[in-house]
């Protein structure tokens, strides 16, 4: 699943570490979701949304 | 090096495992002795000889409990795909050993192989899995 992560996390100059850290999930975890190569649950979809106070919709973008 | 670990629930994971391996090898030594010394049979043999395998089963159960605490999911995924690999890996070895010594004579491998092997071919599915998703 594509997402605007890097983007989000780049506008308010935060690491892959500072994120995890917000997250309370691993960097790895982050990288892994940034890159398309893990989907989130919906828990974590809605606190990343929360986080960068947008909806899951404008983060994920469904490749289908 | 377990103090570097910073995620709780990875840290308490690690202290459970090394307790179960030093009772394992406590409880080894104690079954070795006690066979040694005083030849106990029936029950009490049976009772003795299985006491190196319970902190192997609470290790097991460690592991499951380990899997609960664990607020990553991502984390989560990577064990549950390597004990996966784990599973699927002595399922395959030990079914291929067993033909291998019914038709072909090959020597019996012990049973006492199958946990370590696991843990073995667990490792290795998670430096498999980590590599995917670097």
């Amino acid at each position: 699943m594509k997402n605007r992560l890097r983007v989000l996390r780049a506008e308010r100059e935060w690491s892959q570490a500072d994120l995890a850290q917000r997250l309370e999930v691993s960097r790895q975890s982050v990288n892994a979701i940034e890159t398309g190569k893990f989907d989130p649950s919906l828990p974590l979809a809605f606190k990343l949304a929360r986080l960068f106070e947008t909806t899951i919709e404008a983060i994920f973008t469904d490749e289908n | 090096m377990i103090c570097s670990i910073k995620n709780p629930a990875e840290r308490r994971y690690v202290i459970r495992m090394w307790i179960s391996a030093a009772l394992c090898v406590l409880f080894s030594l104690v079954a070795a002795l006690v066979f040694r010394l005083s030849h106990p049979h029936g029950v009490l043999a049976y009772l003795v000889a299985v006491l190196p395998a319970l902190p192997i089963m609470g290790a097991l159960v460690y592991t499951g409990v380990y899997l609960a605490e664990e607020k990553d999911e991502f984390q989560r995924n990577l064990l549950v795909q390597s004990l996966l690999g784990g599973t699927g890996g002595i399922l395959a070895v030990i079914t291929a050993w067993s033909y291998m010594e019914d038709f072909a004579r090959a020597p019996h491998m012990g049973l006492v192989w199958v946990y370590p092997l696991f843990w073995v071919f667990a490792g290795i599915s998670y430096g498999v899995v980590r590599w995917r998703y670097r």
